[in-house]
């Protein structure tokens, strides 16, 4: 388990990464926490000529307000994002979410970014980007472009990145204060990728649902958006809601697989329950305030 | 006269929570592991290995590999061969099956190492390895136990794939009659996964030629002396030319009681090179190449009466030893213990260890754990069936201290065992009345709790009965300073020897724990031990200390006594001081005493030698039991099936405790390895062979947020073992998993039983059981049970079987008479003898010569077949009936091995 041969460069701006990027013609990987790449270096799965590390890169960390919403530099490592107060503020669901990525240890160097650019289909920061709306910035040589979270991910650790492309930001955008957030995940160990979980957040007003993100994480190739259950909630009163119904719904858009933590069946089986049980709760709570 | 009579204030080790020696070294990252080892000019080594399961090796291109700026040598077996190397097993005799270090001609397994790199970095090694290229001439490979049934031999000098075999391939008669005819009769089956070994040092070595024999060996292994035994065997050198060191060892379980293919071709290989080399293991390597453990499958059936009173059992057990196990397990050991903690009267078995495909078997904490899993979810099962509660189903038929001596179904001969009395001490402590009245209101609110209890008896500290399983031996000395040194044979894994040594020492000599240091962990130091094997050290070894402490504090006592003028029977040796009774003012110190005896020979008594050293090796009678019982209660969520352990409570008799806090270490890691088994753990092999675990993201460890606080009861039967020791260093891996299952079982209840327990209750498993349909896709992939497959069995006929059968020859033409060279499959390995025949009608009379020595019998023979029985006292008093039938040239036949079962015997004319 040591990594092949590689060049590696710490450029400081994102300008010089994408030219290294660039002028890499395809055979360079960006690292940024490491928590993934690493191993896959150690095991030899990937063999990059070039490794270009942005954690010396000023402009791609902290976390900032901006547009009418929040704005994440990928190199934000999940323990800082997870103690940040705007972030609390405004997205108290990717608090709840980051508590979940990896363990105590692991999220001191892992990044919001790398596990964004990742696209793990059974982690919980794809699927709140996808949830929540976000919008991913990509920057290279040839240009900026803003890609919508949910048009991001093409695959398990495939998606619409270029080989000279870099993740330079996350924007989330703002949800009303008072929005009801949604979590839940089934994990056979804390800190585990999840067998199944889901992830969102609802805007209620005078008892009707107006606004619904949502998305499923281990249930598919990537995160998937509950596009039929959210399409149901909205215009849906409080009161006269069939969780059940929707969690059918929302289970009728994923495409879950076997592996030998679980099959197919249960990650339906238990989707179903969680995301009723999770929308019957969290409605009781709003139902209540 | 001892201290507390004399009213000084001695104070007592045994027994105490005392700090451990070992952690200020370990905690502050000081301890001394293999890779912390660095030699002068040492280089680095990597492994190519096979990517294919079964095949004939065409050829290795090792050019690319040499070409490598920084590459010393690449090794392939033709250039291991130079060297002499034979393997052996754990029992220190050559494998049944020819086992290469690098392969030779074909390989067996996915991951079975092929060349050795040699580098100046393990970076360099790892490029090197990966340009090596190898031709195969892919087989299909036999991978399950169905596969190792039907396919074809996976070693191809053998007739088919049994690795070993004990009991009858056909049931008694009596006893299918007795199993058919009881009031109440089931059935059994568990699926027991594959499990990797995952101490948290992996495996490694660095090994360096000091001279032309001469070696030195850092590797981290469970006794320095064992290793330097078996590498002098293997390697054919003297023993007194091969140090091993192991100053630390991060966990081994029973993967490193010996070196294996990879640390030998190390080994070899710097006997060939010269260069001190390094191999660690990494973790990709351990966890799909390092010998794995379980992977077992066995149907039980137990009968009961009207009461709930065992009448009869029955069990075929197979397990998957893979290509090249360490030593081959056929399961007798769990066919030994499986009865034999209850009052039983008929049990009969088929046992069988497989060749696979797959990667070599290893011993692995409580090897023999299948037993109590088996019969105590059994147990449980039968109970709700029955309608008894499975606390009375258990004293019904327990073997109490009342019933005792008493002896087992298969012959063990049981004296002191008491798992009734755990048991009672455990439900003692708790409520199990309020529990299920608890459960029962935790049910009309749709939570399903569970209580799981499992009682059980470990056979530890095993002496005398194999040859390896030696005595320990303890070298206490009082240096001229008064402080105390130890060597003893023993090794720490990380559980703490040098603590509990120096407990025993400090207070049966009198001096303070601090003053106290034990050394271990080289061979150079003290004297042969097995070191961790069996749960045996705390037993033996602290035998050994207390009685060689004892006869030092009579030495120091005399030499006072004859330098102060007073009595040996009035002298005290207390907290490092010598006091004499009723005068205060002639106290000494230690030291001072010490000074006398290693300097001033003029002032000791004529028949005292000088200095202050006594070693004594202790052999304890040859085997031990330590028994308990165990609760454990769960919380199923019906919606997810998932388990929450929410309380474990362990009642354990390992007689005297020399340290709490060590013994409640001892079992806490074996339980966190149960609760892997039970719901974590998994080492998939795929239908080519490929293990598909290869990092912890898919091996699935039980993190510390998985394991509950355990809770402790101590029972305190000494056992007859100077100190009163029993062991318990496996027991919580053994008794873990059946509590556990039972727990979740009781808690699955209202939903229906667990039908064929298969290993690891996963979440999807456990809905499939609540939800009575096949979540989990499980069974769908399930093979039918040992006896639904036994017909098809390969035909392990000879050749000769086929030809038309041939009148049987008239006795006259098949001489009998003459000297006969015989083999025995035995489950302790492979037995040569010579047999010598001499026939008078029908009387046979001769002996058997074996390197045990010789043995006379007298039988009959009846044409060319001769009977007759020879009584044994190793490993235990038995009778072997033989039946041979002589053709020709070549004799066959069986031997009935009393409790063991049944051998097979072949062997030709001398």
């Amino acid at each position: 388990m040591k990594p092949a041969p590689f060049d590696y460069v710490a450029p400081a701006t994102i300008a010089e990464a994408c030219q290294v990027l660039s002028e890499a013609g395809g055979g360079a990987t960006v690292l940024a926490g490491g928590q993934t790449l690493m191993p896959l270096l150690n095991l030899r799965m990937s063999q990059p000529f070039i490794i270009v590390d942005i954690n010396r890169i000023p402009d791609l960390k902290g976390i900032t307000r901006a547009d009418g919403g929040t704005r994440v530099g990928p190199v934000t490592r999940q323990a800082d994002a997870l103690a940040d107060e705007t972030l609390a503020a405004h997205l108290p669901v990717m608090v709840k979410a980051l508590s979940h990525v990896g363990h105590y240890q692991t999220r001191n160097r892992g990044t919001v970014g790398g596990s964004v650019a990742l696209g793990e289909p059974a982690a919980e920061m794809p699927a709140t980007a996808v949830a929540l709306g976000a919008t991913i910035e990509v920057q290279s040589a040839r240009g900026t472009r803003i890609v919508p979270a949910d048009e991001f991910y093409l695959g398990p650790y495939m998606t619409v990145l270029e080989p000279d492309e870099l993740v330079t930001a996350i924007h989330y955008p703002d949800w009303p204060s008072g929005h009801v957030m949604l979590f839940r995940e089934v994990a056979q160990r804390p800190g585990d990728f999840a067998l199944v979980g889901m992830v969102g957040a609802l805007v209620a007003d005078g008892g009707t649902i107006s606004r619904a993100g949502i998305a499923w994480f281990g249930m598919g190739p990537t995160p998937i958006k509950a596009r039929q259950a959210e399409a149901a909630l909205v215009g849906q009163s409080l009161s006269g809601m069939d969780a059940d119904a929707i969690a059918e719904l929302a289970v009728a858009d994923t495409a879950p697989f076997d592996d030998h933590h679980a099959s197919a069946e249960y990650r339906r089986t238990v989707g179903k329950r969680i995301f009723a049980r999770t929308l019957r709760e969290a409605l009781q709570v709003k139902e209540a305030a | 006269m001892n201290a507390e009579a004399s009213g000084i204030n001695a104070a007592r080790y045994i027994g105490e929570r005392v700090l451990r020696k070992e952690d200020p070294r370990l905690l502050t990252g000081r301890g001394q592991f293999v890779d912390d080892i660095s030699l002068p000019g040492m280089l680095h080594c990597a492994f190519a290995r096979s990517m294919i399961a079964r095949g004939r090796i065409l050829s290795i291109d090792t050019a690319a590999a040499r070409d490598v700026p920084g590459v010393h040598a690449v090794y392939t077996a033709e250039d291991l061969a130079k060297v002499s190397f034979t393997m052996h097993t754990f029992f220190m005799v050559p494998t049944s099956v020819k086992t290469p270090t690098l392969a030779e001609d074909h390989v067996a397994y996915v991951g079975e190492p092929l060349a050795l790199v040699i580098a100046d970095s393990r970076y360099i090694a790892e490029d090197a390895a990966s340009l090596i290229e190898v031709e195969y001439e892919e087989e299909e490979p036999v991978v399950t136990l169905a596969d190792a049934k039907s396919g074809p031999p996976v070693h191809p000098e053998l007739e088919n794939n049994i690795a070993g075999q004990m009991g009858d391939e056909d049931v008694d008669d009596e006893l299918e009659a007795a199993l058919n005819g009881a009031a109440h009769c089931m059935t059994q089956r568990v699926i027991h996964q594959r499990v990797s070994q995952s101490p948290m040092e992996t495996r490694g070595v660095l090994a360096t030629r000091d001279g032309p024999e001469e070696l030195t060996l850092y590797i981290t292994c469970q006794s320095p002396h064992a290793v330097a035994r078996w590498v002098s065997l293997a390697l054919g050198l003297p023993q007194a030319a091969i140090r091993v060191i192991a100053k630390d060892v991060g966990g081994a379980f029973g993967l490193k009681n010996h070196p294996w293919k990879e640390e030998s071709s190390v080994i070899i290989a710097a006997m060939l090179f010269g260069r001190p080399l390094k191999w660690i293991e990494d973790r990709y390597e351990n966890l799909t190449t390092a010998n794995p453990a379980r992977e077992q499958d066995i149907t039980l059936r137990i009968a009961f009466d009207g009461e709930g009173r065992l009448v009869a059992s029955h069990s075929e057990y197979d397990l998957n030893n893979g290509a090249y196990p360490q030593a081959v397990d056929e399961g007798m050991a769990a066919q030994m213990f499986l009865w034999s903690a209850y009052k039983l009267p008929a049990y009969g078995f088929l046992t069988r260890g497989w060749y696979t495909n797959t990667t070599g078997l290893a011993a692995y904490r409580g090897p023999w754990a299948m037993e109590t899993l088996v019969r105590e979810t059994a147990l449980d099962k039968a109970a709700r069936a029955m309608g008894i509660d499975p606390v009375e189903l258990r004293r019904r038929n327990l073997v109490s201290l009342a019933d005792q001596p008493t002896t087992s179904v298969l012959g063990l001969p049981l004296e002191d065992i008491t798992p009734a009395e755990c048991l009672e001490k455990l439900v003692g402590n708790f409520d199990v009345a309020a529990f299920r009245k608890e459960q029962a209101e935790a049910r009309g609110q749709g939570r399903y709790l569970g209580l799981g209890i499992a009682a059980y008896i470990e056979p530890t500290a095993s002496a005398g009965t194999m040859g390896v399983m030696t005595g320990e031996l303890a070298q206490v000395r009082i240096e001229p300073t008064g402080k105390v040194t130890a060597t003893m044979s023993t090794h720490s894994q990380g559980h703490g020897t040098a603590t509990t040594m120096a407990q025993v020492i400090a207070d049966r000599l009198g001096v303070p724990y601090e003053d106290v240091t034990v050394f271990e962990g080289d061979n150079s130091r003290g004297g042969f031990g097995p070191g961790a094997a069996g749960s045996r050290q705390g037993v033996i070894a602290g035998g050994a200390a207390i009685r060689a402490s004892e006869m030092l504090a009579d030495k120091v006592k005399a030499l006072a006594a004859h330098l102060l003028n007073a009595s040996p029977d009035n002298i005290v040796i207390a907290e490092g001081m010598i006091h004499v009774e009723g005068a205060p003012e002639m106290s000494r110190s230690l030291g001072e005493i010490a000074g006398i005896a290693y300097g001033e020979p003029d002032r000791l008594p004529p028949d005292l030698g000088t200095g202050l050293e006594i070693q004594y090796r202790y052999q304890p009678p040859p085997m031990t039991f330590t028994s308990a019982a165990h609760a454990c209660v769960v919380e199923v969520d019906a919606e997810t099936g998932f388990v929450k352990i929410l309380r474990w409570i362990s009642s354990e008799d390992c007689g005297t405790v020399i340290n709490p806090a060590v013994v409640e270490g001892q079992i806490s890691g074996g339980l966190a390895q149960a609760i892997g088994m039970v719901l974590l753990e998994e080492m998939p092999v795929d239908e080519r062979g490929n293990p598909t675990a290869a990092t912890y993201k898919d091996y699935l460890l039980p993190a510390v947020s998985d394991i509950p606080e355990f809770e402790f009861l101590h029972a305190n039967t000494p056992s007859k073992s100077i100190g009163g020791m029993r062991g318990v260093g496996e027991g919580g891996a053994i008794i873990g998993p059946p509590t556990l299952v039972n727990a979740i079982a009781d808690a699955l209840s209202p939903f229906g039983e667990i039908d064929v327990l298969e290993l690891p209750l996963t979440p999807s498993k456990i809905l499939g059981i609540i939800e009575g349909r096949d979540i989990a896709g499980t069974e769908a992939r399930r093979e039918a049970p040992a006896a639904a497959t036994q017909e098809s069995a390969p035909a392990a006929e000879p050749a000769a079987s086929s030809e038309p059968a041939a009148a049987p020859a008239p006795a006259a033409e098949t001489k009998i008479d003459g000297d006969w060279k015989m083999l025995m499959k035995t489950p302790m390995g492979d037995q040569e003898m010579t047999g010598h025949f001499e026939t008078s009608g029908s009387a046979v009379s001769g002996y058997l010569a074996s390197p045990e020595g010789n043995q006379d019998f007298a039988g009959t023979v009846e044409g060319n077949v001769v009977k007759f029985d020879l009584k044994v006292e190793k490993p235990m008093k038995i009778t072997l009936k033989y039946n041979l039938t002589f053709e020709g040239d070549s004799v066959s036949g069986k031997v009935k091995l009393g409790m063991l079962g049944s051998a097979k015997l072949s062997g030709e004319r001398i």
